[in-house]
């Protein structure tokens, strides 16, 4: 994976001293908090409900074994002992002290990493697929331009204050794991007529108040048009977005309002002349910084496991088996997701010990390498089958062994009420409900893949919209009340989900999700029909009425 | 933006107390007024710190707080023979209501009353002075007894306190402690409830923030909670906060020297532009975008030199061919976080290389400057006081490495590789 070079050991190191000033400034008095509110933001510091939450860029999810024991001492040190892991493939300390954060910058410096650019109206993390550089089904790991683009997108002063927050995601194959068609900027690697990788570019989508599919804007851009192209598009956005009503200011709503024909004809222009200039990345630079993400040195082997076997002697490693493996594009080998949705826990938390166990199992196992995804889990991204036994064993032993990836257990949640500012419904709660509810294997293997993602408020931050099933978290004349939304997809076949009616009180959330698995479940065509799928055959009606009855 | 940092003169005191203080203002979250306390009491002034209360509207907080650290810990009350007879009552309901024991009265001088406010109507002819020798005057004389005190003071109450710290340290080396700082109205009046403290029986009546009877009005309904105080009067604290801290400073920056440029403050030669100008015949004058593009003859007919303003939402595009023809170019940033500006600066300086002054105006703070010089900004009109200092004193904490390429005039050194590689290979 990437190493800093002395150039970019010493811009973080700049950089923190930067914001160390600036906290001792704000510490001091000297400027108040409407001055520092968008100089600590631009350095993943917000002001929650309890505390300062400081939110820490894992770019494009990768991550390497001492960076996540550097996490865990962070944890341990300035925080309560755990960490949260989010779906933009960073993490979160939800308990850290004002005056600890230049330290805390200081530690994390020291092992290459930042928290620049993880809020504001500026360029967020740049995330990817989290098996990038190891699925088999990918045309080319996108995490070299991931971090060319995380170069180019850092303390970059024009987009410093753009109208709002702009997110890009990449997608190196044709299956989309990053959710691209939901981000202001989305990438997918495509392949042109001559066999040269270059990138289909996807703009103003975006969940939230008012969620979007991206349109596309250009059917191919080759890596050495890419900066230059994206400079063209931001530099449209930051002088004709909105900035009137922070709820309107996203880029999706500049595509919308004015077409995405016009969009593209503007930024096509702005790109004629910006074109061949500096911005002209060469392949020499491409491939230099794709040399850091050469494959390891992957073992010929050939080894396979019998999962049906498996799970006649231990049904819960056959489970974990079954659901937890990624296909590796290196016969013999596997990716393993490590699942931080325990029965009845806080989605996508660890703790200080847990991530120390990864770390050593990523190390021991994985060539060094993890990965953070957007659903809020980790991933071992090279695992040899043969060591399989020897991971599953030891993540029990941490107890992070739930064999739930991608069934209804394996739930994004945003952290609402119980600490978020913004939130209006808590949301913890209702995942761990769900999750008690649905706690059996046996009917979580029943109702096979599906997706609930839960938000405490209309910002999304759960991805709700793309929730197979969707829960909304809102708040009427003082009670907590969800809306369900179903039909939602953040894959290459985006769609948004649609409510069906009323919302419930949170007591009758895990029911209202129980009769919409009964209806599945008796509606299916066969049990290899996957919930969404049936969905789309069937349509909304019979889910209606197992809502809210046929009356 | 707040004038509010000049608040803090330099200080005059021994550096690492000063340190020490501040490192105070980072131990406790925000809210937690008891454990500032309680460090100030039991830890830092133990024996050697008192509490000035004015038994008002939201005093019973604080002393709430008070009771729960050290029901012992002196109290002062300043009987300044002006209260509302509702504040005397009030202070024997706390009183009884906290179980404070140690509550010390203290009153004006009999000879400084005889002399200055023989006939009680010092407060109409000379408000400060009636605050003087009823409140300042008893209080320094007790005061200087002790290490520090504890104020109620809350950053909201008035845009002077906007920057209020827990912990402060005086120009005479004490400690000021202000456990309330950061509470809002709201957090006081929610204090207040759950802890079932006694109103104030003015506070009903809808005074907010209550003082002697003569200098306190009711204060309407979203309107400052101490706008009552003083009402009319160009005054907003009473002596016995003005006088640490170097006193509520007035902006440093002086109206004639306010454009920064080639490493120095100086007079700016140019005005902006204001209604019935003459388009013909204006000189020094910063006109417009959209003036200029409905009036060009008229403008580029002026034979004076002139400016042009741009705003967010102009197209410079339009006026591309005549840039030129200005000798300044005012960029107007009306928040520090409308970033439309710096796009417009960068069409101006690299696209149509425009070779004059280039210059920052509106909202310009020391943490966006750099950013606006690598955009091609030269020259940056300043009202800001921090950001003067910065400037002048040359200390912008900034990161002086580029990933990327921006600007004609920054030649990309410290850009990466491939990018001055490229820069290189355009230019020649």
């Amino acid at each position: 994976m990437y190493r800093y070079d002395e150039f970019d050991a010493a811009f973080v190191r700049e950089r923190t001293a930067q914001f160390s000033d600036q906290v001792n400034r704000r510490l001091a008095g000297e400027i108040n908090e409407d001055q520092f509110r968008p100089l600590r933001l631009m350095n993943g510091l917000y002001l929650q409900l309890h505390a300062y939450m400081l939110r820490i860029a894992v770019p494009y999810g990768t991550l390497a074994s001492r960076q996540l024991r550097m996490l865990a001492h962070i944890a341990r040190k300035y925080d309560r002992g755990y960490g949260h892991f989010t779906t933009r493939q960073n993490i979160q300390f939800n308990w850290p002290k004002l005056r600890d954060i230049p330290e805390i910058l200081a530690d994390l410096a020291s092992v290459e990493m930042h928290a620049i650019q993880t809020s504001g109206n500026c360029i967020r993390n740049i995330t990817t697929d989290q098996f990038a550089g190891a699925a088999a089904d990918e045309i080319v790991d996108p995490r070299p331009v991931a971090e060319i683009l995380r170069q180019w997108s850092s303390l970059h002063p024009e987009f410093s204050y753009l109208p709002r927050k702009f997110k890009i995601a990449m997608s190196g194959g044709p299956h989309d794991r990053a959710a691209i068609r939901f981000h202001d900027i989305g990438l997918q690697a495509k392949v042109d007529d001559r066999g040269i990788v270059g990138w289909e570019v996807w703009v103003g989508g975006g969940l939230g108040r008012t969620p979007m599919i991206a349109k596309r804007i250009n059917e191919y851009v080759p890596n050495e048009h890419l900066l230059a192209y994206l400079e063209s598009i931001l530099r449209v956005y930051n002088r004709y977005g909105r900035r009137d009503n922070k709820y309107k200011a996203r880029i999706k709503i500049l595509v919308h309002e004015t077409g995405i024909d016009k969009i593209r004809d503007e930024v096509a222009e702005e790109f004629r002349a910006i074109a061949n200039g500096v911005l002209t990345l060469p392949q020499a630079e491409v491939d230099r910084i794709g040399a850091y993400f050469a494959a390891p040195e992957f073992e010929r082997v050939n080894a396979t496991v019998d999962v049906a076997k498996e799970r006649i002697a231990e049904p819960a490693y056959g489970e974990w088996l079954d659901r937890n493996l990624h296909p590796h594009r290196q016969p013999g080998y596997a990716s393993v997701t490590i699942s931080l949705k325990p029965i009845g826990g806080a989605p996508g938390d660890a703790t200080a010990e847990q991530m120390e166990a990864v770390a050593d199992l990523a190390e021991r196992y994985s060539f060094d390498e993890l990965r953070v995804t957007h659903e809020q889990n980790l991933v071992l991204p090279h695992v040899r089958v043969s060591d399989l036994r020897e991971v599953y064993d030891a993540l029990v032993e941490a107890r992070l062994a739930t064999g739930n990836a991608g069934l209804i257990t394996d739930m994004i949640t945003c952290p609402g009420m119980d600490f978020c500012a913004l939130a209006t419904a808590r949301s913890i709660p209702i995942a761990q409900e769900i999750s008690r509810k649905f706690s059996a294997p046996e009917r979580q293997k029943e109702i096979g893949d599906l997706k609930i993602k839960i938000s405490g408020c209309i910002n999304a931050c759960g991805h709700h919209h793309v929730g197979h099933i969707g829960i909304l978290g809102l708040e009427k004349k003082g009670v907590e009340n969800y809306q369900i939304t179903i039909g939602g997809n953040a894959t290459e076949d985006a769609s948004v989900g649609d409510t069906l009616g009323h919302g419930f009180a949170a007591e009758e959330v895990p029911d209202a999700i129980e009769r919409l698995i009964d209806t599945y479940i008796a509606r299916r065509e066969t049990p290899d029909e996957p919930f969404i799928a049936a969905f789309k055959r069937l349509g909304e009606a019979p889910f209606k009425e197992a809502l809210y009855g046929n009356g | 933006m707040a004038m509010a940092s000049l608040a803090f003169a330099p200080p005059k005191h021994d550096k690492l107390r000063a340190l020490g203080i501040m490192a105070l203002n980072g131990m406790f979250d925000e809210m937690d007024g008891v454990a500032v306390l309680r460090q100030a009491v039991a830890d830092l002034l133990p024996g050697d710190i008192a509490i000035v209360s004015s038994f008002g509207a939201d005093s019973s907080v604080l002393l709430h707080m008070v009771a729960e650290v050290d029901r012992a810990l002196p109290v002062y009350f300043l009987e300044t023979g002006k209260h509302f007879a509702e504040t005397l009552a009030y202070v024997e309901t706390l009183k009884a209501h906290l179980g404070l024991s140690n509550i010390r009265w203290l009153r004006p001088d009999p000879k400084d009353i005889a002399r200055f406010d023989p006939r009680g109507d010092l407060w109409e002819t000379d408000p400060d002075s009636c605050c003087h020798i009823r409140k300042t005057e008893p209080l320094d004389a007790e005061l200087t007894g002790y290490g520090g005190w504890i104020t109620g003071r809350k950053r909201y109450q008035t845009s002077e306190r906007g920057v209020l710290p827990h912990f402060e340290l005086t120009s005479d080396d004490r400690i000021k402690v202000n456990p309330l700082a950061y509470f809002s109205d709201t957090d006081v009046n929610a204090y207040k409830v759950a802890h079932g403290l006694p109103e104030h029986p003015l506070f009903a009546k809808g005074y907010k923030s209550i003082g002697c009877a003569p200098c306190t009005t009711i204060v309407a309904e979203g309107e400052d909670p101490r706008a009552g105080r003083w009402r009319g009067l160009n005054k907003k604290e009473c002596g016995i906060h003005f006088d640490f801290n170097g006193a509520i400073a007035k902006p440093v920056a002086t109206v004639e020297k306010n454009l920064f440029r080639d490493g120095a403050f100086i007079a700016d030669p140019f005005r902006a532009w204001s209604e019935g100008d003459d388009l013909a015949s204006v000189r020094y004058t910063h006109i417009p975008l959209k003036l200029f593009l409905e009036n060009r003859d008229a403008v580029l007919g002026n034979p004076h030199p002139n400016g042009l303003l741009v705003s967010p939402g102009d197209r410079i595009e339009d006026a591309a061919a005549d840039l030129g023809r200005f000798a300044s170019i005012a960029v107007s940033f009306p928040g520090f976080n409308d970033g439309r500006g710096y796009s417009t600066a960068r069409l101006i300086a690299e696209r149509y290389r425009y070779q004059g002054e280039l210059r920052a105006v509106g909202d310009v703070l020391m943490d966006q400057v750099p950013l606006m010089r690598r955009c091609g900004i030269t020259a940056f009109v300043v009202t800001h006081a921090a950001t003067r200092k910065a400037l002048e004193s040359g200390h912008l904490t900034t990161v002086n490495l580029f990933y990327q390429p921006v600007g004609v005039t920054e030649v990309p050194v410290g850009t990466r590789p491939f990018l001055r590689r490229a820069a290189e290979a355009e230019t020649v």
